[in-house]
């Protein structure tokens, strides 16, 4: 395995950083509209304990990629074909990140330029940080991450004189049905995703502070996730909440006499480019694992084109990926993100379980 | 079109040239070229406006035949 190690800090900063990802431009917690802080709250905690069964995955697996882990519980052939399914998933994942960056950027910054354009010198420069390895990847998040609340406290700041902190009042208008239909949406993305990070973990250097990093992450993103929107809905108010595509955004741009629409571009260019690259890299660790190929550099290249052609193919227009991110892809990622590493806990515990029976029964 | 293909001769060129180097074994050579062909066939169709149906229509096909997404 490579020898590259990251610290804790390093691995919380990526964790917050691909959590945060693309939730600048895909929230699914605001489908609960008044009441989406409830769902973010809800889906934080479902989510926090979806980050402990990984955790636990990786602890009781120690120094074991997910593909090996899958190998070594479930045998060469099963292990195999489940490891390419999980390559496809992050490639699939990567490429929606792209697409979400690709959308957005279009629609407010460039209008006139190509989405392949933008989408493609973004993928060139994620390859060089992949290729440049784990480490690298954990000294960029190091780098860029702080910026990210920085930002987020800086609109929302700017924004204290003009807001109604009534805004999310009358509180479970509709019941509960929609809060946690928003509360599972939001703890698939992007929760969930980080089954990614199995193929990371190895790489850290104090395996004990594996559950506090991953707890602190998931605690960060819902405190974050709840800053920005109660800043959203108090300034733009619910009904226009409901129309805008890209909230943040708009509220950005309600700012008076100070432009910190770049500000949302960044923010969204460490997230997502910290979830492009670990997707990508697990995807690329997965598949040289699978294939026996010693070094996982040979196919970043190949890869990341594949998921820059996919991110244009995969839909037809910004409408459709909102629509799809929130009705298919939930139910899309049970299998990934539920079901197999559920299975593989299971799995995982019956076999340190089973030595110390064989001692108790000689 | 000839973008498409320009941009893809670039970029296998200049990655074929470092396998060819360091004498990599042919399975990284197929894998490769499974990849980049894949691409490239799809990045032509959709360059040529054909564009073929895309994973995440096949995806919610198999969602709503299952019943899972209505």
């Amino acid at each position: 395995m490579e020898k590259a190690r990251i610290s804790s800090i390093q691995l919380f900063l990526l964790l917050t950083g691909f959590l945060y990802g693309s939730t600048v431009i895909i929230n699914p917690a605001l489908g609960a509209k008044n009441d989406a802080w409830l769902a973010i709250i809800l889906g934080g905690v479902g989510g926090a304990l979806l980050m402990g069964v990984y955790v636990s995955i990786a602890l009781l697996n120690p120094s074991r990629t997910l593909v090996e882990i899958l190998r070594d519980r479930s045998g060469k052939f099963v292990g195999n074909a489940v490891s390419i399914l999980y390559i496809w998933y992050f490639v699939h994942l990567a490429s929606l990140v792209f697409r979400n960056f690709g959308e957005f950027m279009v629609t407010v910054t460039f209008p006139e330029t190509p989405m392949i354009i933008v989408i493609g010198i973004f993928a060139v420069i994620l390859v060089y940080a992949v290729n440049s390895g784990v480490e690298v990847m954990g000294r960029l998040s190091e780098l860029f991450m702080p910026v990210v609340p920085v930002v987020v406290l800086i609109i929302s700041l700017s924004l204290i004189t003009t807001r109604d902190f009534t805004a999310f009042l009358p509180v479970l208008e509709n019941g509960m049905a929609p809060v946690l239909k928003a509360a599972f949406g939001f703890i698939t993305f992007p929760f969930g995703e980080t089954i990614a990070f199995l193929m990371l973990f190895p790489h850290l250097n104090q395996k004990g502070n594996l559950k506090k990093i991953a707890a602190l992450s998931a605690l960060f993103l819902v405190v974050l996730c709840l800053v920005i929107f109660m800043r959203d809905i108090s300034v733009l108010g619910s009904g226009l909440m409901q129309q805008a595509t890209f909230i943040p955004h708009l509220t950005s741009l309600l700012i008076p006499g100070l432009n910190v629409e770049p500000l949302v571009d960044i923010n969204l260019l460490i997230g997502g480019g910290t979830k492009i690259s670990v997707c990508i890299y697990a995807a690329v660790k997965a598949l040289s694992q699978v294939s026996g190929i010693g070094d996982y550099r040979k196919l970043t290249t190949a890869i990341t084109t594949f998921c820059v052609v996919l991110s244009i193919w995969v839909y037809e227009n910004v409408l459709e990926m909102l629509s799809w991110a929130e009705k298919v892809w939930p139910y899309y990622s049970i299998p990934f993100q539920m079901v197999i590493p559920l299975i593989l806990l299971f799995l995982s515990l019956k076999k340190r379980v089973k030595p110390s029976n064989v001692r108790n029964g000689s | 079109m000839a973008i498409v293909l320009a941009a893809f001769i670039i970029l296998s060129l200049y990655d074929l040239q470092r396998f060819i180097r360091k004498k990599e074994q042919a399975k990284v050579f197929v894998i490769y070229a499974s990849l980049m062909a894949a691409s490239l066939t799809v990045s032509l169709l959709l360059a040529a406006d054909k564009r073929p149906a895309s994973p995440a229509q096949l995806i919610e096909w198999i969602l709503k035949m299952i019943g899972v997404v209505k």
